[in-house]
């Protein structure tokens, strides 16, 4: 490949992950949700013609301007070839049809603020309750963010075959469903709004947790996620401070992704993390988000998860991060969410207000229920704990009955590290 | 709100005196005219019709052609408009840049509402 053709693959590249989203979401508005598989054609089109074009004629002087034109001119002729064949709901679709208001309406729909208004649309269309989580976070990243069905495919470490079944469920569930093309209002816009949160945390931790897989498309996640809830907070009518808590949240974490692991790709826990590699800006507009959220007289679980990582953001290091804080966070947090993770995370926490031996009893009290016999964080914590009770002997034979759960690689190998560090004290 | 229809009328192909920068700055104009409509809600549609067509007289199931206009006026298109009432149609028609360096004329009529169903 010639150094141009690099540079126009590269350019349309990035093009295709900036406007792929804002088109898709016009054009649905355009041709209605239940065609939302034509809106991605078109905009594919577009950009497959690019490709060709400016191959041969160099990238145009404006290259947005000229796939929007493309991308536009398809829709139009689409609509007006398939008239009378394919039912269009959108008001749009119907001045796209006349020479009349043709010019006057493609002006209007692609403003900017039409544009942002509707991906945000498209953002509530995508995680409609009644689709399934699993295929909200595709439709979402394949719709919205530009992610080929591989890409997807790869972040989920699962095939493409199964994301492409998700999608197909989501685009049917949408036509069946009749899920209009807006943003709810009144009390609806509460509850669904909750679900769209959900949608985009489950998007960046997507990205945040899974340690193994290709790196940029996991930061992209939570890049993605981080954007989609940029776009819901700059929308005036939306005011719930949960939006920035959220926010908050994610750019707080988003804020050690560096440092999450080391040169061999294992993940490394915030005792071992070099801070000097944390991203102050990050820090920084994490902590205005964070403030913005608690202006409002209400508390989420984003709330209070943006608290504990702002604890751990600000700590100069370690041994000086203010665990009663977070411990009071952590029991706050337990009236709304018991789950496994949060009842072993507040174990870590109390043992380092100077209370092992008070969290290991609190573990061992659940040993027996059984979400936790096949859960690794349990027993990988539990065996922590022994080991700072100064019991390393019980310490090992928990992580040798761990070592007997169906696990993938990577965590075997952490948890051979762990044996050999546990060991030496025995 | 009520619907109204705004019949486009002129003379033969009105345009065909305009020199092409003309033509380009009146589309614009009337384009302007279009977009603030759909903004404000009140365009439901507008569409521009082909100058030919047939005319057609029926009379007990007898139809004949014409009768041909003497004077050559015809339909060139039509607004469908929403608007609080009559006088609010025609400002709305008045506004229309279409005769504004032209000459034509513009027909305004309330759709008819359906009374309610008993």
């Amino acid at each position: 490949m010639s150094k141009d053709k690099k540079n126009i693959s590269y350019e349309i590249d990035h093009l295709y992950r900036h406007e792929y989203g804002k088109l898709v979401s016009v054009l649905t508005k355009t041709f209605g949700t239940s065609n939302i598989e034509l809106a991605e054609d078109v905009v594919q089109e577009a950009f497959a013609e690019a490709l060709n074009k400016w191959t041969y004629n160099g990238v145009p002087e404006n290259p947005v301007g000229w796939i929007y034109k493309v991308a536009k001119y398809k829709a139009v002729n689409i609509l007006n070839r398939e008239k009378y064949k394919r039912k269009y709901v959108s008001e749009v679709a119907h001045y796209l049809q006349s020479e009349w208001t043709l010019e006057p309406a493609l002006k209007r729909i692609f403003t900017d603020k039409e544009i942002e208004d509707d991906q945000l649309r498209m953002i509530f269309t995508c995680c409609h309750p009644s689709i399934s989580s699993d295929s909200q976070v595709a439709l979402t990243l394949k719709t919205l963010c530009g992610f080929s069905i591989l890409e997807i495919a790869k972040a989920f470490l699962t095939t493409e075959e199964n994301i492409n079944k998700r999608l197909v469920r989501a685009r049917r569930t949408i036509k069946e469903t009749n899920i209009p093309f807006e943003v709810p209002i009144g009390k609806e816009l509460e509850e669904r709004l909750s679900s769209v949160l959900e949608t985009i945390y489950l998007l960046f931790n997507e990205g945040y947790n899974a340690s193994s897989g290709d790196h940029p498309i996991r930061y992209e996640l939570c890049e993605e996620a981080t954007r989609l809830a940029e776009i819901i907070a700059s929308n005036s009518n939306i005011k719930s401070s949960n939006v920035y808590a959220l926010l908050a949240l994610m750019t707080l974490n988003a804020s050690r992704f560096n440092s999450r692991t080391d040169e061999f790709d294992n993940v490394l826990d915030l005792e071992h993390q070099d801070r000097s590699q944390w991203d102050k800006d990050l820090i920084k507009k994490g902590l205005y988000y964070l403030e913005f959220a608690t202006q409002q007289n209400n508390i989420s679980i984003y709330h209070i998860l943006a608290t504990i990582s702002a604890q751990h953001c600000t700590a100069p290091d370690y041994d000086s991060t203010d665990w009663e804080s977070i411990l009071s966070m952590y029991d706050i947090l337990m009236e709304i969410d018991k789950s496994p993770i949060v009842l072993l995370n507040r174990a870590i926490v109390l043992s380092k207000t100077g209370n092992p031996q008070k969290a290991l009893e609190q573990l061992i009290s659940i040993k027996n229920k059984s979400e936790f016999l096949s859960y690794l964080p349990y027993y990988t914590t539990i065996a922590e704990l022994y080991f700072q009770n100064n019991q390393p002997k019980t310490a090992i034979k928990l992580l040798n009955e761990a070592l007997k759960l169906p696990l993938e690689p990577r965590h075997k190998l952490l948890i051979n590290r762990k044996l050999e560090e546990y060991s030496k004290k025995v | 709100m009520q619907e109204f229809m705004i019949f486009i009328k002129t003379n033969g192909d009105h345009f065909d005196d305009l020199s092409p920068e003309q033509q380009q700055a009146h589309v614009q104009k009337i384009g302007k005219y279009i977009g603030e409509l759909m903004e404000a809600g009140k365009l439901k549609g507008a569409q521009p019709l082909e100058m030919n067509g047939a005319v057609i007289h029926g009379n007990k199931g007898v139809f004949k052609d014409g009768p041909f206009n003497e004077s050559k006026e015809v339909i060139v298109g039509y607004f469908h408009i929403m608007a609080n009432n009559m006088e609010e149609a025609i400002e709305i028609a008045k506004a229309n840049p279409m005769f504004h360096d032209e000459e034509g004329i513009m027909e305004v009529r309330p759709v008819k509402q359906m009374e309610g169903i008993n």
